[in-house]
């Protein structure tokens, strides 16, 4: 079997994945599309030494990420979306003394795009992160590898993560008259 | 009573356990946890719908060089066979084949693709041409371009002709991978599209799927959202690009290719 053969078995077969986590960290179809196409380039050019006994879709992930930031430094616009120190980051306090009675039917009101959206105004390391865990089910230490950080950092961006996409459905609730939904 | 840490409900959510003793006896946490878990499940189901567009697949397959590195591949297995076979030189078998590995690989890492390079520079051509960008000659008189080529590469590039339904939008000489091209723009009824002429052949540049269309010959590949098609006349191949099917891409090359054969 050539290389590229074994390519577009092992790798390709992830194209639907690497698409949306790219639609998470960008949220434009047309600029995913271009971002995971890049992303597959870049991993053809290395499937060489991509260890077959290993996560393919992570390993993928892990370019996709290196391809985002790269993109975003070439365009300047990388600084405050960058969270490289995650402890820099300014948090709103979580008011965790309140809690939704329902939060299924709650989170029923918002469409696909409104949920998708307010996964958008989040830091992109908190994105990409929430994402992998939540969406793609990665373990922590998986997602750990893809984006260079130790556990106990994925653990503390997905808590402040869900917690800060809390707050913006939240908000988005009461704005919509929803906050039936608190106890 | 002191509630879960936020740590504790992540290690829940990634274990799936809800053994621990003190949600038995705490509604806020119970609930908490509730609410986490929803709202994971939600986020999910958002991305339910979200793929890619059917024909991303192909775009990235056409994109992908020719098997570049069989040999490199093969250089690989040998080398493993011989260490298995002749244990008494793994050290020395290991280092040669670390070294002819390695070097390759990290040259190749610091080495952009030229494919994926030239059709970068194949779609920037395209986009700047679109906005009319450095020196863009705009007229739509096939005999003035051709002066304009003649003028600043020497040559005479095909052109469509009047009757073919295709209305030239203007032309440039940009620069591509170190030298300097022809380009120019047609409006057709299903966009717009660059040709670009250029020496390299079509595989050399990424271009690299061969089909058939009629009884001619073209390559095809795709790049950020933008179909290529092209083909070889003399000494040249013209490359079309747009955001257009290469299927239409590859008609209007095929009708530059007729009048070549009725010269």
């Amino acid at each position: 079997m050539t290389l590229r053969s074994r390519f577009e078995k092992t790798a390709c077969a992830h194209i639907d994945a690497v698409y949306r986590a790219a639609f998470a960290l960008c949220g434009a179809r047309e600029t995913a599309g271009d971002l995971v196409q890049t992303t597959f380039l870049k991993a053809f050019e290395n499937f060489g030494s991509f260890k077959t006994d290993t996560n393919c879709k992570a390993w993928l992930m892990r370019i996709l990420r290196n391809t985002w930031i790269d993109r975003l430094r070439r365009q300047k616009t990388a600084g405050p979306h960058l969270p490289l120190d995650e402890d820099g980051l300014e948090h709103k306090p979580v008011a965790i003394e309140t809690v939704w009675s329902n939060p299924q039917d709650l989170l029923e009101n918002f469409s696909d795009e409104q949920v998708i959206k307010a996964l958008a105004s989040l830091a992109d390391d908190q994105r990409l992160t929430l994402f992998l865990v939540d969406v793609e089910g990665f373990s922590q230490e998986d997602v750990a590898k893809i984006t260079g950080v130790a556990v106990g950092t994925v653990k503390s961006r997905t808590s402040r993560a869900r917690a800060a996409l809390r707050e913006h459905l939240s908000s988005w609730a009461e704005e919509m008259g929803w906050t039936g939904g608190r106890q | 009573m002191s509630h879960l840490t936020e740590e504790q409900f992540e290690r829940i959510m990634q274990d799936g356990e809800t053994q621990e003793a003190h949600l038995e006896s705490c509604q806020l946490c119970r609930s908490r946890l509730a609410e986490k878990r929803a709202l994971a499940a939600r986020l999910k189901s958002a991305f339910a719908n979200v793929s890619a567009a059917p024909d991303l697949a192909d775009r990235i397959r056409d994109s992908l060089p020719a098997d570049k590195s069989p040999a490199r591949a093969r250089l690989v297995s040998r080398i493993f066979d011989i260490r298995a076979h002749r244990r008494s030189w793994v050290i020395v078998a290991g280092a040669v084949a670390a070294m002819i590995i390695i070097a390759p690989l990290v040259i190749d890492m610091l080495t952009p693709s030229p494919a994926m390079a030239a059709q970068k520079a194949l779609v920037q051509i395209h986009r700047n041409n679109l906005a009319q960008h450095n020196g863009f000659f705009a007229e739509a008189q096939p005999e003035k371009l051709a002066e304009y080529f003649r003028e600043k590469l020497g040559f005479n590039p095909r052109l469509p002709t009047p009757e073919q339904g295709l209305a030239l939008r203007g032309c440039c000489v940009r620069h591509f991978q170190g030298g300097v091209v022809g380009s120019y723009v047609v409006d057709t009824p299903q966009g717009v599209m660059s040709i670009v002429i250029v020496t390299d052949r079509p595989e050399t540049l990424g271009i690299s799927t061969e089909f058939a269309h009629g009884k001619h010959v073209f390559w095809k590949s795709s790049f950020a959202s933008n179909n290529m098609v092209s083909a070889r006349i003399g000494e040249y191949s013209y490359c079309a690009v747009g955001e257009i099917s290469h299927r239409y891409l590859s008609e209007l090359l095929s009708r530059l290719l007729i009048e070549e054969e009725t010269d």
